[in-house]
């Protein structure tokens, strides 16, 4: 299931909000608006963790995780970290990393087996990342971009990738995620996946400006709702 | 590329062309000219209007020339569509001549400006400009024909349904009568006329549809009889070209029941001689009115005849019949697949452009790595509806957004409720409060306080013996901090007043007052003993006081004491009173005094009475030479 949202105005979701399988991490913003999109679909199943990052709204770009961790940058202030704490539960080991691209949302993409990080991430980092989110770690590059957290979104399921990415790349990256994989776009054609868009195995929260065909391809790639989008009637719409 | 052509202005016969051109010279240019006036104006006034109309002409004119369509510019649909239509060299022809009237009703305008520069009166202008328009009028005059023509062709232009030739479509053909109008209307909204008789339909009419989210458009051509192309009439050539030019999928219609009035072989031998027209085409023979009569119920001859259609081109034939409905949408699909499939086919083949698009539709599958299981994780109550209010729905309630302050604290899963609002600081004495924090604090505190009870118990804090001595060293040691604060505190001060004593006029050390009592403090303070020197001072004093009475050692040694006890040294006007033993008023006169003297050489800038310097009176070097503005600020 889909829903389309906007945070105080602005589409790009994935930049506000972090959702793994197991918790969400949604930043604190002017109105409940934004909150109550997740609320309606996860509240009282998963814990919705309303915070900021080192005074920021942007914890979507700032923090990585799945569902047996979250990492957040060294500037997290304690007490938003104590926060943070208090809301997940103890299973979910939350852990600050010391990493001069603190951005850790942009340079890590991970879902619960398999992480993409940003080649020139440290390998004290890298080794965080094995550690606590459970996973492989792999240094790539999205269509020739570094930063993987923004132009890619995965879930255990399926991913979707930066449109310009080459059907060489994509096969490349399936076969390292062990997903199937599509490019496309979000909000009406932008290229920024991980910022129009967050998703989990079973729900995704997209930009307002999203189109129905754009939507068409989240849902089917990430096996949210029906089937696969009809090749042919891609072709002579787009074409 | 244009594909209707319905905005074409009206186009005006020849007595309104002119009329709304000549009413516009009247409304727009000047009306009043006397003979009086210069001939000079009196020309302008008639080239202006000579010129004005020539211009209103020509730009009419070319209007109309533009908006027309270019028939070689278009589609070689449109263009043959136009061509069995409208006539092409007609339609050229008329084009042509009103785009020669424009020329020369130019050339005719610039005669006449030219001649009305030499006209002498105002009668002979006149005559000219009504020469010139008369002229303008009869090129108009004559192109009555071209302009009916064309006002004729672009109402019949305006309503040609919009083809597009490049769009998905599905071409209905065959001969007349055979049921191409009602299976038009089945399968679209458009309103066809059905009519029961031959060439129902005269022109092309197109429907749209639907078909996996794709717009796909019929066109229903008129029936065609089976002639040589020189021997079709109109109607028929707009079918031919339809059949010719459209990229479509070409559905050709039969009728087996013979209803239409023409026989199986007729229109088997229409399909064969149109059939050149379906290279690159997907085709099908629809067999209409089945309700009347099917394949099956030909008999053997007529089978065969059939099948030379489909087996000879993989033609598919298939039976609907409009009447009953029967098979009518899933022709209409089936027709749509084939043409949808013809057209990726052909697309795929120009590899750049698909190249572009494939990487996006492209579904990249795993080929599996490793043996691991990589299972989604999907929580069990993931379909369950929410229950319970909103929070956007609660915050709506308690006065929106800006005015609702929700609780972030209400989330925290924590051993005790009580613990969710508790204030926890983040700085507590100026210390980071959660760099202290430990899970096991309260062991640890335990255990720390039960190691010092301990200790107090051993005795380990117990030294009363060497108290008292202490207490002598500290208090010695206090003595000395005391007084190295002290001290530091003078030095301090002492400097601070040598600083602001910088800028004053400095006492002659010889005038300095020295006694015996600062001579003695200044050694206690470096820490010397003074006891010698102030012995030898006491006893070279009890000298003095024998010599006394002698000279200015006898004032200043009457003085000594004095001194010291009020601590400050007396200006020389005090001392010189003291010394002429003034009163106190006869001290204030002679301050008085001394003040008008010195008034003088104040206002002349002197230093004192001895001063006799002059200044330069005449400063010449100051108030010669070149000054900008503003540099001479002394005037």
């Amino acid at each position: 299931m889909s829903v389309r949202a906007q945070f105080d105005n602005s589409n790009e979701v994935g930049v506000f909000a972090k959702l793994t399988n197991s918790f969400a991490l949604i930043g604190i913003s002017g109105s409940q608006n934004f909150y109550s999109a997740f609320e309606s679909k996860l509240g009282g199943k998963i814990p919705l963790c309303q915070t900021t990052i080192d005074g920021n709204r942007i914890v979507g770009r700032l923090t990585a995780g799945n569902r047996r961790g979250l990492l957040v940058p060294v500037n997290t202030s304690d007490q938003e970290l104590q926060h943070i704490r208090n809301t997940l539960p103890d299973e979910i080991k939350v852990q600050r990393v010391e990493e001069r691209l603190s951005a850790l949302g942009n340079v890590i993409c991970c879902n619960d087996h398999v992480a993409l990080v940003h080649p020139d991430i440290e390998r004290e980092t890298e080794e965080i990342i094995a550690d606590v989110l459970g996973v492989e770690v792999f240094r790539q590059t999205i269509a020739g971009n570094t930063l993987v957290g923004s132009f890619a979104a995965i879930t255990n399921i399926g991913g979707l990738v930066h449109p310009q990415t080459s059907v060489e790349d994509q096969e490349e990256l399936s076969s390292l995620l062990q997903i199937p994989l599509v490019a496309g776009t979000v909000n009406r054609g932008s290229a920024v996946i991980g910022g129009g868009l967050v998703v989990n195995d079973y729900f995704s929260v997209v930009g307002y400006d999203t189109t129905a065909p754009e939507l068409h391809v989240i849902e089917s790639i990430f096996e949210l709702n029906s089937d696969a989008p009809d090749q042919d009637v891609l072709i002579e719409n787009y074409y | 590329m244009q594909l209707t052509w319905k905005d074409i202005p009206v186009v005006p016969n020849q007595t309104e062309f002119t009329d709304v051109i000549l009413n516009r010279t009247q409304r727009k240019t000047p009306t009043v000219i006397r003979p009086g006036f210069k001939v000079q104006r009196i020309r302008q006034f008639y080239m202006r209007k000579v010129r004005f109309t020539g211009d209103g002409f020509v730009e009419k004119l070319q209007e109309i020339v533009d908006s027309f369509p270019r028939i070689n510019d278009l589609h070689p649909f449109h263009r043959d569509l136009l061509d069995t239509l409208y006539e092409k060299n007609h339609y050229k022809i008329s084009l042509a001549s009103l785009s020669r009237a424009k020329t020369l009703i130019e050339g005719v305008s610039r005669d006449y400006v030219r001649l009305l520069k030499f006209g002498q009166s105002l009668f002979q202008c006149k005559q000219l400009k009504r020469a010139a328009l008369g002229r303008m009028a009869t090129i108009i005059k004559r192109l009555k024909d071209p302009l009916q023509y064309l006002e004729q062709v672009r109402q019949h232009l305006g309503r040609l349904p919009s083809i597009d030739p490049n769009t998905r479509t599905l071409l209905i053909c065959g001969y007349p009568n055979v049921g191409k109008s009602s299976f038009l209307k089945s399968i679209t909204k458009a309103d066809v006329d059905v009519q029961p008789y031959a060439f129902t339909t005269k022109a092309l009419y197109v429907g749209h549809f639907d078909y996996k989210y794709l717009r796909f458009q019929a066109i229903d051509t008129p029936g065609i009889l089976d002639r040589p192309t020189e021997e079709m009439n109109n109607i028929e050539m707009q079918s031919i070209y339809a059949v010719a030019h459209l990229r479509s999928c070409v559905m050709y219609f039969m009728d087996l029941s013979e209803q239409c009035g023409f026989s199986i072989e007729d229109q088997v031998k229409l399909f064969h001689s149109i059939k050149p027209l379906f290279a690159n085409k997907t085709v099908m023979v629809v067999i209409n009115k089945v309700d009347l009569k099917r394949v099956s119920d030909l008999n053997p001859e007529q089978q065969d005849l059939l099948k030379t259609v489909s087996e000879q081109n993989n033609v598919e034939i298939h039976e609907l019949s409009c009447a009953t409905e029967e098979n009518v949408m899933q022709i209409r699909n089936i027709a749509c697949e084939k043409l949808l499939t013809a057209r990726i086919e052909q697309k795929m083949k120009s590899t750049a452009r698909v190249a572009k698009l494939m990487n996006r539709i492209n579904v990249s599958r795993p080929k599996p790595r490793d043996d691991v299981v990589r299972a989604p994780y999907i929580i069990d109550d993931a379909d369950k509806p929410f229950e319970g209010p909103l929070s956007k729905e609660i915050e709506a309630e308690q006065g929106g957004a800006g005015v609702y302050q929700p609780d972030y604290h209400e989330a925290y899963l924590l051993e005790d409720e009580e613990w969710k609002n508790d204030i926890v600081p983040e700085l507590l004495n100026g210390k980071n409060v959660y760099d202290f924090i430990d899970p096991e604090i309260g062991a640890k505190l335990a255990a720390l306080e039960a190691e010092e009870e301990a200790l107090i118990e051993q005795g380990f804090y117990n030294s009363e013996e060497d108290e008292e001595m202490e207490t002598s060293d500290v208090e010695d040691i206090r003595a000395k901090a005391d007084w190295i604060r002290k001290r530091h505190k003078v030095m301090m001060s002492e400097s601070r007043l040598k600083r602001t004593m910088a800028r004053h006029a400095v006492m002659p050390r010889k005038h300095t007052r020295r006694t015996a009592d600062k001579l003695e403090q200044h050694f206690d303070d470096i820490g010397l003993d003074a006891k010698q020197i102030s012995a030898r001072i006491q006893r070279a004093q009890s000298e003095n006081k024998d010599r006394a009475g002698r000279g200015a050692d006898a004032v200043l040694g009457a003085q000594g004491n004095q001194i010291i006890e009020s601590g400050r040294i007396p200006s020389l006007d005090a001392d010189l009173a003291e010394h002429l033993n003034l009163t106190k008023s006869g001290r204030e006169k002679a301050l008085r005094l001394k003040k008008i003297q010195q008034r003088q050489w104040t206002n002349d800038g002197r230093r004192n009475e001895s001063d006799r310097r002059i200044e330069s009176s005449k400063p010449k070097h100051l108030n010669t030479g070149k000054r900008g503005i503003g540099k001479a600020d002394h005037r």
